[in-house]
């Protein structure tokens, strides 16, 4: 278990990394809105892209590292990849709330509704109701060892079940027309508008390992906090 | 002629700098209120 | 010392039996099931939508939701008195006790399913007989599926605050491929179109019930280790 003190400069280190982290969004702001060329077909909105690809990017990724944390642990047993795999599970659930937020936006513009039941919209959809639902469980557990088996568990079927719903909805689509606004292919982007987005892309990933960060070291001070409450009485340290 | 947007892109950018710093904010918050 | 299949029959008759000895849990299933079918009638637009359009919606809506609730009954079972502490004790494995466990589900479900599908047909017009065969190895294979997670997820819930609400929210998610797999292979069935339209559902959802079975009987192990 890490001493509080330890515990304490990690969190304040995590700060600096936090602070840093969002300058460099204020700046990909300032690029996206400001420095970069509007689109020709869909008009500002496009900027849209800017947030929303790499966010989803981002929220794919923290979901990979709830899977990939939730199998270690059940073979480890290590109570810090359970709390890696929890901050990944929140931090997660806050960018796909913003793809989920920032996608139906640009979706009203550019293909005419708010939702359509396309097979990524879905699909991220469904990763955020496994994400609440981990996050959840995780309230609903008290005791500690209990709370991370059940935790595991739940990450890794969620991972699993990630390409069963992937492929669902795409024979669900099949099935169905497609709307015509979806068939429109991905505009080429021209340099500067590439290069705004391949920065965006660097950048959110940089924000969500600093909040990654900042969230497990929060925990790990929570839990050495909670340690040593309970050693005190002994006086044994 | 692109089609006037811009009103969406700038709830979009707004919706996405809310949610940031709103959970930004609580991540400090929590860990300064012991 | 039993086979592990041997183990698991034992435990599942014991369910079964305790559950033939009282009803409860049947009944209300049966009622909630009966129930869900007859609002169904109220919820729609006669005039707008036809029936057989509707029909696979309202089956699945039904059955899943009546397979969940029923779920819960499992492990709040052996929680009430705590005889999942003497399940644990006993020499049957865990492998055992969650195959166990499960068959009792997928025996208590499926009964629940055979009389609500007579009654189904009954209330919504739906000719079944010329499509029984098929439409029965899609409901086995839907209901495989929800239930092995179900089961699991179960196990997990029950130790959890507010376990009934927990399961639901934990195993939704989860009826997702189960639940669109059936509900489309019964319309292509109740429309009588070939089979090849439905097969990559099937396959679909054969896949998804042996990797479930499989990951869920392995990692079963951990909901319950103390």
């Amino acid at each position: 278990m890490t001493e509080v003190p330890a515990a304490e400069r990690a969190l304040r280190r995590s700060g600096v990394w936090m602070a840093v982290a969002l300058l460099l969004v204020a700046g990909v702001y300032v690029r996206a809105l400001a420095f970069t060329p509007e689109e020709a077909t869909q008009g500002l909105a496009q900027k849209i892209f800017y947030i929303h690809a790499p966010s989803a990017w981002v929220a794919f990724l923290a979901c990979g590292i709830v899977g990939v944390c939730s199998l270690l642990y059940l073979f480890l047993k290590d109570a810090r990849l359970d709390l890696l795999a929890a901050s990944s599970a929140e931090v997660g659930t806050v960018f796909l709330t913003t793809v989920l937020v920032t996608g139906p936006i640009w979706g009203k513009t550019i293909w005419g509704a708010w939702w359509t039941w396309d097979a990524r919209l879905t699909l991220t959809l469904f990763l955020w109701f496994i994400c609440l639902g981990y996050l959840v469980l995780r309230t609903a557990v008290d005791e500690p060892g209990r709370r991370a088996r059940y935790s595991a568990v739940l990450g890794i079927l969620g991972a699993l079940l990630v390409p069963f719903i992937h492929i669902s909805v795409l024979l669900f689509r099949t099935l169905h027309p497609k709307p015509v606004v979806l068939q429109t292919s991905r505009p080429q982007l021209p340099g500067s508008m590439l290069l705004t987005l391949l920065l965006s892309f660097t950048v959110f990933t940089v924000f969500f390992v600093a909040l990654l960060v900042r969230r497990y070291a929060w925990a790990r001070l929570r839990d050495a906090r909670a340690q040593s409450a309970a050693d005190s009485p002994d006086a044994s340290r | 002629m692109p089609p006037a947007n811009g009103g969406y892109m700038i709830a979009a950018y707004v919706a996405a700098a809310v949610i940031y710093l709103a959970y930004s904010a609580w991540l400090f918050w929590r860990s300064r209120s012991r | 010392m039993a086979s592990p299949l041997a183990q698991a029959w034992a435990i599942a008759a014991k369910d079964l039996r305790l559950e033939f000895r009282s009803r409860t849990a049947f009944l209300s299933a049966l009622v909630f099931t009966a129930l869900v079918l007859a609002i169904f009638n109220f919820a729609r637009d006669p005039t707008a939508v036809a029936t057989i359009d509707l029909a696979p919606s309202i089956l699945w809506i039904t059955f899943s939701f009546a397979g969940v609730l029923a779920l819960n009954r499992a492990f709040s079972l052996e929680k009430e008195n705590r005889t999942i502490d003497g399940l644990l004790l006993s020499p049957a494995s865990r492998t055992a006790l969650f195959l166990g466990k499960t068959a009792a589900n997928l025996v208590f479900v499926g009964a629940v399913e055979a009389i609500a599908l007579p009654l189904f047909a009954l209330f919504f017009n739906v000719p079944l007989l010329g499509v029984l065969p098929p439409l029965l190895l899609v409901i086995a294979l839907a209901t495989v599926g929800f239930v092995t997670v179900g089961t699991l997820m179960s196990s997990m819930a029950v130790n959890t605050r507010f376990g009934e609400m927990m399961l639901l929210v934990l195993v939704l998610p989860f009826l997702v491929t189960p639940v669109s797999a059936a509900a489309s292979m019964s319309a292509k069935i109740f429309a009588a179109r070939p089979f090849a339209e439905w097969a990559p559902w099937l396959k679909l959802l054969t896949a998804y019930d042996i990797t479930f079975f499989v990951i869920c009987t392995l990692v079963f192990e951990t909901t319950v280790e103390e």
